[in-house]
This record gives structure tokens, sequence and C-alpha cells, in this order.
């Protein structure tokens, strides 16, 4: 800004520079277009003020502007409270509060200020505020001060002196103030701030142990709930009369037959049933009826539902090789029915998800996928369980009923192996190498069997399904 | 940098004028529109993993959105999702605030983010969850309410006491404990305000005039439940 204004002009304006700033920053067009000092002064802030012509000028606004750095007066720091400008032609530094103090003049938010620590004591460098209100450097002694901990997280160095216009109190957050403070600090001083940093030791290691406890606990719940959820849950079953059980799995049952292409005679119907017979009279105290249903489907599957209700969908029919191969997923889903395993399952996830809700609500983010995530795992590991179960039974069932057991485990071998097609069947009964093992050592471990065999010729039974006559292996 | 609010009230919008090679970061969708000048980037605060915290445990988005002037001066309009008041806070790198998960709305190149951990009690009976962002550095703050925001100042030692779901920032320089509002455990809940808490100055609380889960299930009785 080079125009040359009048020397007394300039003196004007630095004189009466702040008021000019707030009675023409509202309404700029007022401003008398005379020059750059009053063009400076546009804004609201003195911009610059660099013309040679303003030898006086500069020294009074250094004088004003509360802090000289150096001897020359050139380094002005004037700040308004929307923003720190600087000004100065030699050195421009801006100006870096660490600090907020607080008083009773002050707004409620603190203003920033520049604490500097000395030996005697600590000086405060205040910025100035908007009415251009000069507020020096304070100095204060270590002895007009009480020193506490504060702030939110018990982290800030508080300290408070009663001034000339009340108390103040000034928060202290740099961990490098802090430490020059504590080493500045006389004796006197040093009593409350060991115990102000001993607050911030204190609160600090009573959250690390409040969230180890919570932790702990949490560990404690979920591993107990993995481990004894089993015991809490067959209580629980054993409670639930049959009938209730029957009436949930009829609803599904026929929910389910009423989309479906039913098989209602034929000597797929007539093998199945057989099977069904001679397997359901090796049961010793059936509380359940039995009900099958062939279904007309290419899907490989074969699934019980609580209650008593079997489907078998043709699609399996067609790719078992015997009438003892059927038997044997017959077998392990008879069982799943007998051990209650849907009841089970339902109940787990039902009180799963409640004891989740309980302990954690229900928070988005964080929680809401750790509860997804839990019931899955749950279910998942409650579901090889069962089948391990389902499995060992039907081998049982299977031996009672004079019917070979090798069947069954040579078709899941089958069916893990040959990954083609729909074999639905698999992705609710994942065939493990482990799952096969276990079933052949039990084989081993039983006595021989001389298998009776059905009344029915498999090959029959397939070619009435459209499967070709010989088998697809 | 400079931001200015337009149509202050309900649906405010903010304006940001970026000089060339300055950016902002705003809330991912919070851009309404821009100058052509300006290149909009998704970047992940604090790396990816920084990011994936801040997106589970704070439930803040995933992304933040970079708004550049790269090829030239430009202005950015910028609007929260929900209907309320937007203010400005300008950080000079010794005021922090604590601000609840859903409460920014843009912050200058110069704002620090953090999610920070509360501790037990507050997380638990906060209502903001364990987990809240900590606004700290300098230049420009935009926060969004739900409603209008009230900003209450307090003197050293001078105490107030807030519902906790009509947080929106505090002050690090406040302290504040989490109590029941009535003496009595049933009487708190059948009052409707459950848990409070008492701030303790000095510093600033800004309040918003609406609380965002009551209105959420006071809307919710007249959604109609699908088949």
């Amino acid at each position: 800004m080079g125009t040359t204004v009048h020397p007394s002009q300039s003196v004007a304006v630095a004189e009466n520079g702040r008021h000019l700033c707030s009675r023409f920053a509202g309404n700029p067009h007022r401003i008398p277009n005379e020059g750059g000092a009053v063009l400076a002064a546009r804004g609201g802030r003195v911009e610059t003020l660099t013309h040679a012509a303003f030898p006086v000028e500069r020294g009074v606004s250094a004088h004003r502007g509360g802090r000289a750095r150096t001897g020359a007066g050139l380094s002005i720091r004037v700040s308004t409270s929307a923003g720190h400008e600087s000004i100065g032609n030699h050195t421009m530094t801006e100006f870096q509060p660490n600090a907020l103090c607080f008083g009773d003049e002050f707004p409620a938010s603190g203003v920033p200020c520049l604490v500097h620590i000395e030996d005697h004591g600590l000086t405060i460098t205040f910025p100035l505020d908007r009415d251009g209100v000069e507020r020096q450097s304070e100095a204060l002694r270590f002895s007009e001060l009480t020193v506490s901990a504060g702030g939110l997280d018990h982290d800030q160095l508080v300290a408070t002196w009663v001034g000339p216009t009340g108390q103040r109190t000034l928060y202290l957050k740099s961990p490098d103030v802090i430490r020059a403070f504590r080493q500045a600090a006389p004796d006197h001083l040093s009593q409350p701030l060991d115990r102000a940093a001993e607050q911030v030791r204190q609160v600090r290691q009573r959250h690390r142990m409040v969230w180890s406890i919570v932790g702990g606990a949490l560990l404690v719940v979920v591993l107990g709930l993995w481990f004894g959820s089993d015991v809490l849950v067959e209580l629980a079953v054993d409670r639930i009369p049959v009938e209730w059980e029957r009436k949930l799995g009829e609803s599904t049952y026929h929910d389910f037959l009423a989309h479906q292409d039913v098989m209602k005679e034929g000597p797929a119907v007539d093998a199945v049933n057989e099977m069904i017979h001679r397997l359901t009279g090796q049961i010793s105290e059936n509380p359940y009826t039995f009900e099958v249903t062939v279904v007309k489907s290419d899907v490989v599957n074969a699934f019980a539902l609580p209650g008593g209700y079997i489907v078998v969908f043709t699609g399996l029919m067609k790719k078992a090789e015997s009438g003892e191969e059927v038997a044997g997923v017959l077998a392990h889903e008879l069982n799943h029915v007998l051990q209650r395993h849907g009841l089970e399952r339902i109940i787990k996830q039902l009180g799963f998800v409640a004891v989740v809700s309980i302990v954690l609500g229900n928070p988005p983010g964080l929680g809401g996928m750790m509860k997804q995530l839990g019931v899955e795992l749950m279910t998942l590991k409650f579901g090889r369980a069962q089948e391990t179960e389902a499995d060992l039974t039907g081998l049982e069932l299977l031996y009672r009923a004079k019917i070979d057991p090798s069947g069954m485990i040579t078709f899941f071998q089958r069916l893990a192996e040959k990954d083609e097609g729909r074999v639905e069947w698999l992705s609710t009964h994942p065939m493990s190498h482990a799952r096969a093992e276990g079933l052949k050592t039990k084989l081993a471990e039983m006595p021989k069997l001389n298998p009776e065999p059905f009344t029915f010729e498999w090959t029959n039974v397939r070619a009435s399904q459209g499967a070709p006559i010989s088998p697809p292996r | 940098m400079k931001s200015e609010i337009l149509y202050p009230g309900a649906f405010p919008m903010v304006r940001v004028e970026l000089a060339e090679g300055e950016h902002i970061k705003a809330e991912s969708g919070a851009m309404v529109a821009c100058s052509p000048t300006i290149d909009i980037e998704s970047k992940m605060e604090g790396g990816f993993l920084g990011a994936l915290s801040r997106k589970f445990l704070t439930g803040e988005k995933f992304f933040f959105q970079t708004l550049r002037a790269s090829r030239g001066a430009g202005e950015v309009l910028l609007a929260p999702t929900v209907p309320g008041e937007i203010i400005v806070l300008d950080l000079d790198s010794v005021n922090e605030y604590m601000v609840q998960k859903d409460g920014f709305l843009a912050g200058a190149e110069g704002v620090v983010i953090d999610s920070q951990m509360q501790s037990m009690s507050r997380g638990l009976l906060g209502g903001e969850g364990f987990f809240i962002l900590k606004m700290s550095g300098k230049g420009m703050l935009a926060l969004n309410s739900f409603g209008a925001i009230h900003k209450i100042e307090l003197k050293p030692g001078q105490e107030y006491i807030v519902d906790n779901s009509h947080l929106v920032a505090w002050s690090t320089t406040t302290t504040y404990n989490i109590e029941k509002a009535t003496s009595g455990w049933v009487a708190s809940f059948t009052s409707g305000e459950g848990f409070v808490c008492r701030f303790r100055g000095p510093g600033v609380v800004y309040i918003q005039s609406r609380n965002p889960g009551s209105f959420g299930a006071w809307v919710r009785q007249f959604i109609p439940v699908s088949q």
C-alpha cells in the first residue's frame, strides 16, 4: 500500500485506529477514500502499515499493540477474536497460544494466551481483543498460584490466582509447558503439583483397572456362554413339551410343502417308508410319530423339522447307489429330531441374542457387529456339535435296525468329494475328514453285523426317478 | 478459507471459499455443490485402520471426503443429513472440543480428528457410546446438530445439567459426571430423563434443542409395518 498520506492523518489513524476499525468494519462504503491508512482499516483489522511516512504511527502502534518484541519496537502482535494477524515489517512472529485463561471478564470458552515459564514465576501474554483493550503481559510469581489437575481427562494443569479483577484460572495442556512448570516451580508448589500428577496417574490407573475388569468380565461371560450354554439349553429344552415342538414343526412343514411337488406314491415313497419303518422300530420310548414326505426336486438334500417331520428330495435318492446310503441319511436326520436339535438351536440363538442384547444394549457399530458375529459363530459351533451327535447316534440306529452302516459313511464321503450340482445337504452338513474318520472308528468298534437287505430293488427305485440304470460313478 | 452459513435455521448450508491449493475435510456425503475447480477425493483419515476403527467404534462414516481446490480457487456448499443448525467454531490450537459422533460436518485441513475412548461410566451411561470424536488443531470446524444449537457458557466452577442425548460438543476444559436425573431410580426413568450430565466449568457446552433418539421413536409409530 503505497498511497501517500499526510503525516498528521496517519497519526490520527494510529491514535484511533481501533475505533476506526470498529466503526467502519460494518459499513465499508462510508470509509472516506483518503489513503492507505484508512483503507488498511477495512475488514476490521489493521492490515499493513508499512509506509515510510509513518514513523510516529509505528511507534504508537507498538505501544498499543502491547508487546514489542524487538528493541526497535517493530514486531507488534495484534489480534482480534476472529483470528490472529501479525503485522510488522521486520519479524513476522505469529501469536501461538499454549494455554487458556478463564476469568470473570473473559468469554466462557477462555482466552488463548501464551504462557512463558521463568525462574520466578510465569508470564502470560494475552492477545488483543476486539475492542482494542490492552491486555499486556501479566507476570505472576509462583507464590501467588494454587495448582491442581483438571480438564475432561484430568490431564491439564490448572493454576488459579486472584488478580486485580477477580479470580483467574489458567489451563495448561501442553506436556512441555507442564514439565517446565514443574521444574521451575518452588518447593511450596511442588506438593500440590505432585498431588495433581498423582491425581492424573490415579485417574489413568482407575481407567485401566475398570477397563480390564470389564474386559475380564466380558471374557468370563463369553466363555461361560460358550462352554456352559449346552447345559443351560438342555435344561430349557427338557421343559418344553413335545406337543409344542410338533406344532412348531408342523406349521413350517406345511408351509414348505405347499410350494413343493410332493410325491404321493411310487417305488421311491415305498422304499423311504420301509427305511423309516425299520429305523423307527428300533427307537425305544419314541414320543414322536414320524412323517416323511418325498419331494420331486433335483436338489440333493434331506432335512428334519422339530416334532418328527422329515423331507427327502428325489435328487438325493438319484445320487445314492444303494438303499443303505439313503437310510444312512435318514438315520442321521431322525436323530436330529430325537435329540431335539432344532429346538436346542432355536433356544440357543434366542438366548444368546437376549444375553448379548442385555450386555451390550443395542449399539450401532461395534456392538451390532459383535452381536451378529457372536450369533453366527454360536450357531456354527452348535451346528457342528449337533451333526457329530446325529452321526454317531444315527450309526447306532442303523446298526440296531440291521442296515449296513458303511453305506452312510461312503455316501457322505462321496457327496463331499464330488462337488457337482446343488448338493445342499452339504452346506448344512459340512463333511470333514475328521467326521468321516470318527464314524469309521466308531463302526470299527462295533461287533460285526449281518445286515438284512431291504425288500425293494434299489435299481428299480432309481429308475423310477429317471436316473440312468448304471450308477453314475 | 472463509466460511459463511446460508439459510440459518432448520435447513442451513455452509459455503466455504477455498483459495487455490486449500482443502477441507467433510463428512462423506456432505457436499451439496461446488465450483468446477474443486476435486472431491475420499480419504481415510488416520489410515485404513484408523478409518475402520472410527467406523466401527464411533459409528462415524468410514471415509471423509476431501474437497481440494486443486485447479484454482472455488467454493463448496456443504450440508448435513438431519435438519438442524450448523455452527462454525474457530480452533486456535489451544481450544479443543469433544464432539458427539454425528456432530462433525467439516473441518479445515489443520483440524485434527481423533476417536477417543471415554471412561466406563461415561461410555455406558452417557448415551454417546464409548467413543467420541476429539477435535483439536487449528482452523475452521463446522458442527451440525439436530434442531437448534444452544451455547452454554460456564465460568470456572459453574455447573449445569444437560440431558445426555442433547449434547453436541463440549470443550475439554470442562468436566462432567453422569448422574441419575432424580434421586430415585424409578423416578429417574419415569421422569423421562434417565441419565443426565452434570457439567462443571470453565468452558463451553453446545447442546441441540431436539433429541434424535426420541424423534426416531416418535417417527417409528407412523411407519407402516411391512408384511
